[in-house]
């Protein structure tokens, strides 16, 4: 499938509107859309919406050996996946450019700036490390994935909780959630991608374009910061000339935004906090707005089950008697067994061929050293060339 | 690395350079017979080769053609033998794709493309020694053979690091000091306009720091910028001396 | 041997449509815990080499939510195409193309049954025809020989056997079944016999988010 092509008077009045500072959604040049973030039942589930892009992390974890290079690190592994329902033009199993910048990006944002104490995930030195496997999947695509998949992956962080364990000498011990309560990841600090799109040769610059902007745009700059204002990573994309000072522009913009976000992110892990721990309900099913007419939900309910006996009953009754026994195997001869009587075969040898056939598979399973006699067949010669020249000719 | 001081009290680097000191950049152009354009560079220990092919129809498939410019495709890979542990994947895994969407990126910005509808530019770089900054030694090598083969450009593409090290910037960043664990930014600049064409950083950095940081590797661009020319003129100079009678 | 069958739950279920912009049609769909998001979309254009001359051809994706799909994925993905093939009236758009992506949000079990009506509302939100409806109900026996329908990732753990089985709206026949574990001709003709009762009680939901859905309009 494809994705619709962008007309040429949509891209027009789009640039358009940009040169008169208007966007389409009614925004200002540097405001973000509406962000969402929620968590799910198990840790390290959360599922961020911006404006209408949604995006949904997961963080697992298990014990393998360390790299060789650092063993007493664990090691964090990022995997970004652009699902095929997030739009026409995503097809699985297909490494677009997209995909290589999105999760190249979210590495660099994430693993280069240490915002993971990896010391802490070491198990014993040199065998056992933590792999924290993140997860990404994008589930529905109206423009800037990356910032989306940014605060996705570190809320996620934030949330996941791994299992605790216990050493004695080299045996490891890992505890399942019920025995004894997960442990919260080490995070130093949260890095957050705030993109800015360029249009007509770096002229126009606009924050957290939606799906038709990034299609007019010249090209993308992504800057990853936190809140203490430090970058952490600067990638720009698509060939736009920059200058100097609209780089450090762009960066006293982001280090706002990022203040902004990362407040957010840290009122929504509080918020599930307290309903876990005050026993409320938490999880995606409580954070459906359930006014909606789209939405629905029904209560638990038991089920009538006063004629399930009766009508079962009736019908096995009422069904056919199943089918004779098979007869037990026939021992033929030692190593074989024939069970029925087999079908008559169709084309047209003769009985003798066949019953030499059998006594050849029999005969070939009880005498083991003999030669192997791969085909019966005398259409086949093999010819064996020696070395003096001289070639012998077999029959095989 | 503790221990390893990147900086030492005196303002010596661990090769003995001056914080804005470069490393020692040799290039020479048309170091292939066969290819429209080629050039070999070496930016201290790091060696780079970059060969061009084109302006050419574009080849595969046809609807990768544009109608009123050309494609440029790169193709960035490193040798098995580049690096201290002998390179499992030299292509293919995501690094190795990123640089090249990245230098594809870059030239696009930078070469005329509007002048060659419907063809096509191939660009393959090849890193044969890498001591840091492959990006840059790349950039710089594959201005350099798009000169050779003649296709025009806007201004010389000039790239280089430069890292950030007790709040004193240095330029033109070796291995040791890019895996020391501070800032590497990679800058590749247009000299002439001062316009930037790819601007890429790793690791943390106060904002603060920044407009240091990034003036520090623009300088080191432009005084690249002057090797790069000087390079192209000696070039231009032997050819026409040979073809003359 | 008989059944203890006094009072299987179905636990709270909800779901909500239309709530991605990209997709034809989307829905999602929470059995207790477990959780399904799906998205439609066609029907489109399809590839010259999967084009069927009379009927559309439709493609079911399941993605897990860490790791790769895996073979499990793969036979999850062929038990709702089909029941799916059997409920659509597909020979009204040949030579097209409908894909339907499920992503896994949550598993505590049931999930089977839960990607089989998450199918279902997409379906009727992206309003392709139908000849009938269909719903995904999943019974365990546990140890004792207690049928419990829906049951969580823990029953489901210590069950002796699952069986999952699609229903149709119209007869209420089973569409596709789908088993694990050992049980008798007659546990199992009660399961489906149980299954048939739940999948009423799911049939009347699907009707109600559908008036509530067009409330406003109508």
């Amino acid at each position: 499938m494809r994705e619709t092509p962008l007309s040429n008077c949509e891209r027009d009045f789009l640039l358009k509107g940009i040169q008169e500072k208007k966007r389409l959604d009614g925004r200002q040049t540097y405001d973000y859309r509406n962000i969402k973030i929620s968590f799910g039942t198990d840790y390290g589930c959360c599922t961020v919406t911006l404006g209408k892009t949604r995006v949904l992390a997961q963080v697992s974890c298990e014990l393998v050996p360390p790299k060789d290079s650092r063993p007493t690190e664990g090691i964090m592994f990022f995997n970004l996946e652009l699902s095929p329902m997030a739009s026409p033009g995503f097809q699985s199993n297909r490494q677009s450019e997209l995909l290589v910048t999105l999760n190249r990006q979210l590495e660099r944002c994430l693993r280069n700036s240490r915002c993971i104490d990896t010391e802490s995930l070491c198990v014993i030195s040199g065998e056992k490390v933590w792999q924290i496997r993140v997860d990404v999947h994008v589930l529905n695509h109206d423009g800037n994935l990356m910032d989306a998949a940014s605060v996705a992956a570190i809320s996620a962080l934030c949330h996941f909780k791994r299992p605790e364990v216990a050493i004695q000498g080299r045996d490891v011990t890992v505890f399942s959630p019920e025995e004894r309560d997960p442990v919260p990841l080490s995070v130093y600090h949260m890095p957050i991608c705030v993109s800015f799109a360029f249009f007509q040769q770096g002229s126009y610059l606009l924050v957290d374009p939606c799906e038709k902007e990034e299609l007019v745009m010249d090209g993308l700059l992504v800057l990853a910061m936190n809140k203490h204002r430090e970058i952490c990573s600067i990638q720009s994309s698509g060939g736009i000339m920059l200058l100097k000072d609209q780089v450090l522009r762009c960066s006293k913009i982001a280090s706002v935004k990022v203040s902004e976000i990362t407040e957010l992110i840290t009122k929504a892990l509080e918020n599930d906090r307290r309903a876990r721990k005050e026993g409320g309900k938490f999880g995606f099913a409580e954070s459906i707005a359930k006014e909606r007419i789209t939405v629905l939900t029904r209560e638990e309910a038991p089920l009538d089950t006063t004629d399930i006996q009766a009508t079962a009953d009736g019908i096995i009754s009422k069904a056919d008697a199943p089918p004779e026994v098979v007869p037990s195997p026939v021992i033929v001869a030692t190593g074989t067994g024939q069970v029925g009587e087999g079908l008559e075969n169709t084309w047209g040898l003769e009985e003798d061929d066949e019953e030499e056939e059998m006594a050849d598979v029999t005969e070939r399973k009880t005498k083991e050293d003999e030669v192997m006699v791969l085909s019966d067949s005398e259409e086949e010669e093999v010819v064996i060339l020696n070395q003096d020249g001289r070639s012998k000719r077999s029959q095989r | 690395m503790a221990g390893l001081e990147l900086l030492s009290d005196q303002g010596y680097r661990l090769d003995g350079r001056k914080a804005t000191e470069l490393r020692k950049v040799q290039a020479r152009m048309g170091v292939f017979a066969q290819a429209d354009g080629s050039a070999y560079m070496e930016q201290g220990n790091t060696k780079a080769l970059a060969v061009v092919y084109g302006p050419h129809e574009v080849r595969g498939s046809r609807s990768k053609s544009l109608h009123d410019r050309a494609v440029i495709n790169c193709q960035y890979s490193m040798a098995t033998f580049s690096t201290a542990e002998r390179k499992r994947r030299p292509h293919g895994d995501r690094k190795s794709s990123e640089m090249s969407l990245h230098l594809k990126q870059t030239f696009e910005a930078a070469v005329l493309t509007q002048l060659y509808p419907r063809s096509q530019i191939d660009i393959y770089v090849k890193i044969l020694q890498s001591d840091g900054g492959n990006y840059s030694a790349c950039v710089n090598a594959a201005t350099l053979a798009l000169v050779d083969a003649g296709i025009p450009m806007r201004d010389y593409v000039c790239a280089c690091t430069a890292g950030f090290v007790e709040d004193t910037p240095l330029a033109d960043l070796c291995h040791a000091e890019e895996s020391g664990g501070g800032t590497t930014l990679s800058l590749a600049l247009l000299p002439r306009s001062e316009n930037i064409a790819l601007v890429q950083m790793d690791a943390r950095l106060h904002q603060d720091h920044l407009p240091a940081l990034m003036e520090a590797a623009m300088e080191a661009c432009k005084g690249l910028s002057k090797v790069l020319d000087s390079v192209v003129r000696q070039h231009l100079q032997e050819v026409s001396v040979q073809t003359r009678e | 041997m008989e059944l203890d069958i006094n009072s299987p739950v179905l636990r709270e279920f909800g779901s909500e449509q239309s709530l991605l912009s990209k997709p034809d049609g989307s829905a999602t769909f929470m059995q207790g815990d477990t959780s399904v998001m799906v998205g439609v979309y066609g029907p489109a254009e399809v590839k010259v080499n999967k084009e069927i001359y009379d009927r559309a051809t439709l493609e079911v994706l399941i993605q897990p939510k860490s790791g790769m799909p895996s073979v499990r994925e793969r036979t999850r993905e062929q038990c709702v195409r089909e029941t799916c093939e059997a409920a659509l009236l597909s020979t009204l758009h040949p030579r097209s193309s409908l894909t339907l992506v499920l992503q896994v949000v949550h598993d505590d079990g049931s999930l089977l049954a839960c990607c089989l009506n998450a199918a279902c509302m997409v379906l009727m939100d992206a309003g392709l025809p139908m000849s009938r409806l269909f719903c995904g109900v999943t019974c365990a026996i546990d140890a004792e020989g207690q049928i419990i329908t829906d049951p969580t990732a823990q029953q489901e753990k210590e069950s002796r056997a699952l069986l999952t089985f699609a229903i149709d709206s119209k007869e209420h026949n089973v569409m596709m079944s789908s088993t694990k574990g050992s049980f008798s001709m007659k546990e199992m003709q009660q399961c489906i016999a149980v299954s048939q009762k739940a999948s009423e009680r799911i049939f009347q939901f699907y009707r109600d988010s559908v008036k509530r859905r067009y409330s406003k309009i109508l």
